[in-house]
């Protein structure tokens, strides 16, 4: 009875140590749980593969530095998987905080490809307006954006002259950590364009995602560490790229930190339940 | 009047639109990509009130000194030291914004706050999430399949073993039942029905968690989403129209007319 009730008033500061240790200790020593790669992250993988080479995938950063460890290494794995079979990237964003993150994408990730700023990668940056944003860019990117985020004209650039608006654009996978997001690209570019949209989520809004997919209105997807973790699977077991795959590491200790908060709470409804029954 | 113009507006663009979605004639098509022109204008004034109401929300809690005015001060701050700093040196790569704010006091601080989530959610699942009621049972049994199935330790972990042993106790609790009230048929029934599901379990299907969360996730988790997202749609449809005849009117703000 004593043991029970200590259990229910145990400190939350040894909680958060338990916690704190499981998830590290897999960093320091990694466990090597083997991930593997789901239907979903699939159906992506193989769209973005079928597409001629020249062809152009848009890119939507659409979260903020908190959603980063989750959606910032499947959009560098999308991205990689684009060079390497030669496609053009065109990256946008809905989140007022995401330019500075695309940014750091764009330094990283083209350069490891030899590919070019403006005729391989064109980076449109953030503007305000939502819905507005999106219904512009399906009739006229530069009516939008008339200059890039570094500033050049677009007219300037060789890769815009053969997009001009979303239609020109076989797919569209948008990085998303909630609104605005995939629904609104999905909503306006989709509907009113026909645009192909993908997604990649946080793992707690993945189940909002499931009607989408059900439906056809998003082509695959990539859902929390996990998703990004498949996906680097997929780009590195076809050769695409030997970069360092920070999903797949963090999966260890994210499996981890998954079983501890799954034994607390039977280990809290134990001695709930025990005590309960001896008040009773 | 100056509520029936707004109306007045407010009718003649929202039943145009509606009609415009319609046709595709190139005055129509026209007419469209010109008030998507105005569209970006407006969402960029509504930057400016949002920026606005900000500075005047907390220069009023400042001023009255009211509870936590101090955390305001820090906004107020932040707010301006951000825009000089932006629109006086820029905000491209190698900019103070970017390498300084952005990357060094935005990204960690906003990571961080993040992260704790991972520790307060332990904590608040060890306290509150109890199978006091059958609903809050199955919430807790769909959890632990979907959290076990989405990670690579339980992804790959038989779902067999636990599934028999649910089925045993749900039949066990069932014909307990049965038995106090001495119903004999329903004993016959649930015995043969528990024999049955058990073989399948065993020889039929042999499924992993991680099949098993997609399952979750794909059949009750996706109708129970559909509902709502269907709802929603509705809601706002029916508000729209509710704005747009002029029946909804909070959006005019207060005031004489």
């Amino acid at each position: 009875m004593r043991f029970f009730q200590t259990l229910l008033r145990i400190d939350r500061r040894i909680i958060y140590l338990v916690v704190a240790g499981l998830v590290m200790l897999p960093l320091v020593r990694p466990l090597g749980l083997g991930v593997t790669s789901g239907p979903r992250a699939q159906v992506l993988f193989d769209v973005i593969d079928s597409l001629p080479s020249g062809k152009t995938v848009l890119i939507s950063v659409d979260f903020d530095p908190a959603s980063m460890p989750e959606l910032y290494p499947m959009m560098a794995a999308v991205m990689r998987h684009a060079f390497a079979r030669d496609l053009k990237v065109l990256i946008c964003g809905l989140w007022v905080t995401g330019p500075g993150l695309a940014d750091r994408a764009l330094s990283e990730i083209p350069p490891e490809y030899g590919k070019e700023y403006g005729k391989d990668v064109v980076y449109l940056g953030w503007k305000a307006g939502v819905d507005a944003v999106i219904l512009g860019m399906g009739e006229n990117i530069k009516s939008v954006f008339p200059v890039d985020y570094q500033g050049h004209p677009l007219e300037s650039l060789p890769m815009m002259n053969e997009v001009a608006k979303l239609r020109d654009i076989p797919i569209a996978v948008i990085f998303s950590a909630g609104d605005p997001g995939y629904r609104d690209w999905i909503r306006y570019g989709q509907t009113r364009y026909g645009l192909r949209v993908s997604a990649g989520i946080t793992a707690v809004s993945a189940a909002d995602a499931y009607p989408y997919l059900q439906t056809g209105q998003l082509t695959g997807l990539l859902a929390g560490m996990k998703g990004g973790a498949e996906y680097e699977i997929l780009v590195q077991k076809s050769g695409y790229s030997n970069a360092y795959m920070p999903a797949v590491a963090a999966m260890d200790s994210q499996s981890l930190a998954h079983v501890v908060i799954m034994l607390l709470v039977i280990v809290g409804n134990v001695a709930y339940f025990a005590t309960r029954k001896r008040g009773a | 009047m100056k509520r029936n113009i707004p109306l007045v507006v407010c009718l003649v663009m929202g039943v145009s639109m509606m009609v415009q979605f319609f046709v595709p004639h190139p005055v129509s098509v026209a007419y469209y990509e010109l008030t998507t022109r105005w569209f970006r204008i407006v969402a960029a004034f509504a930057l400016v009130l949002g920026t606005g109401s900000l500075i005047m929300y907390h220069s009023d809690k400042i001023q009255r000194k009211r509870q936590g005015w101090f955390y305001s001060v820090v906004t107020i701050l932040a707010f301006v030291a951000t825009a000089v700093i932006g629109l006086g040196w820029g905000i491209k790569r190698g900019t103070i914004l970017q390498d300084v704010i952005f990357s060094n006091i935005l990204v960690p601080l906003n990571a961080s706050m993040f992260a704790i989530l991972a520790f307060y959610m332990a904590s608040a699942a060890y306290r509150a999430f109890r199978a006091r009621t059958k609903e809050a049972s199955l919430l807790l049994i769909a959890a632990f399949v979907v959290m076990l199935g989405m990670v690579p330790l339980g992804a790959n972990l038989p779902f067999r073993l636990p599934a028999l042993v649910l089925l045993t106790v749900g039949v066990a609790v069932g014909i307990y039942l049965a038995v106090r009230n001495q119903n004999w048929r329903g004993v016959l029934v649930l015995g043969l029905l528990w024999v049955l599901l058990g073989l399948a379990v065993r020889f039929l299907f042999a499924p992993r968690f991680g099949a098993v969360a997609e399952q979750v996730l794909s059949y009750p988790n996706m109708a129970a989403k559909r509902a709502i997202v269907l709802g929603v749609a509705l809601g706002a449809v029916a508000t729209s129209l509710k704005v747009i005849l002029g029946i909804e009117r909070g959006w005019l703000g207060g005031g004489k007319s």
